[in-house]
């Protein structure tokens, strides 16, 4: 899980996890490890979340924590559009050290209809360059499991 | 550390590693869990077996393995049970476990949970200032918006005020102008926003003069209540009709009035429309009398008419303008008005020639008309042949 600091990694997690949503923010620092094991057709498999410390000024990614990553979900908060320039600015990074890894990119808060800030104009323009690009909700889960399975799906091919 | 005694060495691992949860695992060539030690329990790390693989028992090092540098570290990793630790990964170097992985958990939740204590911190701040800028940023929007609404408003109220003016302006005009026209011509002039035909000039005109016949003996003997009751229904009933007529109204002082036709607006037959708006005129005040009549008075009615040339135009200054009509055509008129009888329409002989068509006409011969040097002929209207529709229209 990448991108700026509070967009909702962890909480995309617990929702995908554990199914569960809290209102309080408590920043990551460092990284937290989850398990979920999925049926993708008849087969199980064990996806490890690593839900990575959000990145801002003061703290910048260690790209380090992405050895061995099989794919990796960027996040962007709707309602913050300097978020979303953080998550392409990741995404380039890690092309260069880790080369074309599959990820899903979700613009997450969209239950905040009135304070959304990204344009669907944007996001088609990221589609149009093959990108997964959905908005998602980890307060209400919308979004949420299709990112994860098809990005399972992606990573297991 | 070689000159630091094993005692004080001793001592610092005490220090160093108090409270902390150390547990350790050693992986094979294989990436099978070789041994394992430490307090594992801690990390959820209890069950391991060795022999089996190590990433189906500690997930967290799936991918990680085999090594690509070592030694290598990972920091601040959260494994489980709200423990968090720093990975330590490095190889054996010779000796029975040469070539094997070894992994150390060194509990580091104290300090992860004083970094992220600083951490929110710096991040509520941050977000709080995000939310103050955009808060701003709307206000000031909020702002800008109601400074386009207020001058927008401005201008409305501006546009308004002109509007207001120049229709008051209007509203003037136009009440000036029904003084002595039509309200219908009033307007239409007023609309055309051309008033140049008020200005003085020549035009060839029907003057109809009508006045009563006994007012001043009936001002003497009767009541001024009485008067102005009478006079009220006389202007009160002619007026409507000369509007009907789209006569222009000029002189209205006392039981006196005057009409003319073809001026400022023209008309196509004007002596036509005279001699019917007198009939008209005498027919209603053959009705108004019958009362008075009744009551002792000796009310009656007379009419002049002649047609010609005359010099029109706003007479007056400022705001007591009057339209008038000045020439002997308009003399003739109030000259035959003086000299008829109650109930008589006397008319020029142009005018006469003008309705013969449908009008009844009584030749009354040549009058000498006081003002004019020379007799003239005059006719006496007795009654109309064909219904105008204006009349028909009046029930008349």
């Amino acid at each position: 899980m990448l991108g700026g600091f509070s967009v909702g990694k962890t909480s995309l997690v617990k929702r995908y996890v554990e199914s569960v949503f809290s209102e309080t923010y408590l920043t990551t620092v460092g990284v937290k490890i989850d398990k979920k094991t999925v049926a993708l057709g008849d087969r199980p498999v064990s996806l490890i979340l690593w839900d990575l410390a959000g990145e801002d000024d003061l703290a910048s990614l260690r790209l380090s924590y992405l050895r061995g990553a099989a794919g990796y979900v960027l996040v962007a908060d709707g309602t913050r559009p300097a978020t979303l320039e953080i998550a392409l600015s990741i995404r380039k990074r890690v092309e260069v050290d880790y080369g074309a890894l599959p990820f899903a990119m979700l613009i997450n808060k969209y239950d905040l209809q009135d304070q959304w800030a990204i344009s669907e104009e944007k996001l088609e323009e990221l589609r149009r360059d093959g990108w997964w690009v959905r908005p998602s909700s980890a307060r209400t889960g919308e979004g949420v499991e299709d990112a994860f399975t098809d990005l399972a799906q992606r990573v297991t091919r | 550390m070689a000159n630091l005694p094993a005692a004080v060495v001793g001592h610092l691992q005490a220090l160093a590693l108090a409270g902390r949860a150390i547990a350790w695992l050693r992986i094979d060539d294989t990436l099978a869990l070789a041994e394992a030690g430490g307090d594992l329990e801690a990390y959820g790390l209890g069950a391991v077996q060795p022999g089996t693989a190590v990433s189906e028992q500690a997930p967290f090092l799936e991918g990680l393995l085999p090594l690509v540098e070592t030694p290598w570290e990972m920091p601040s990793v959260e494994v489980g049970r709200g423990r968090v630790a720093d990975l330590h990964f490095w190889t054996g170097d010779g000796g029975p476990s040469d070539g094997d992985t070894w992994v150390l958990l060194l509990e580091v939740t104290p300090e992860r949970n004083a970094a992220q204590r600083m951490q929110q911190k710096a991040y509520d701040m941050t977000l709080a200032q995000e939310r103050e800028a955009v808060l701003n940023r709307r206000l000031e929007e909020a702002n800008a918006a109601l400074q386009a609404a207020q001058a927008e408003l401005e201008r409305w109220n501006r546009t308004l005020e002109e509007r207001v003016a120049t229709q008051l302006e209007e509203i003037g005009r136009i009440s000036r102008l029904k003084r002595f026209l039509a309200p219908s011509l009033a307007e239409l002039i007023v609309s055309s926003g051309d008033e140049s035909i008020l200005q003085s000039h020549r035009r060839d005109i029907a003057a109809l003069f009508c006045d009563l016949r006994g007012f001043t003996a009936f001002s003497e003997t009767a009541e001024p209540e009485e008067v102005l009751e009478l006079l009220h229904n006389y202007h009160a009933t002619l007026v409507p009709l000369i509007q009907s007529f789209e006569g222009t109204l000029d002189r209205f002082a006392g039981d006196g009035l005057m009409v003319f036709f073809n001026d400022p607006l023209p008309c196509p037959n004007p002596a036509e429309r005279a001699v019917r708006l007198a009939v008209g005129m005498r027919e209603a005040m053959a009705r108004l009398f019958d009362d008075w009549q009744r009551r002792g008075h000796a009310i009656g009615f007379g009419v002049g008419i002649a047609q010609g040339f005359a010099t029109l135009g706003q007479i007056g200054f400022e705001n007591r303008f009057d339209y008038s009509a000045i020439g002997t055509v308009v003399n003739t008129a109030a000259r035959l008005s003086d000299i008829a009888a109650d109930g008589e329409i006397l008319v020029t002989s142009r005018v006469a020639g003008a309705v013969s068509a449908f009008t009844e006409l009584v030749d009354m011969g040549l009058l000498t008309i006081k003002g004019l040097s020379r007799p003239i002929a005059v006719s006496s209207v007795a009654g109309l042949t064909k219904v105008h529709p204006v009349h028909a229209a009046l029930g008349r």
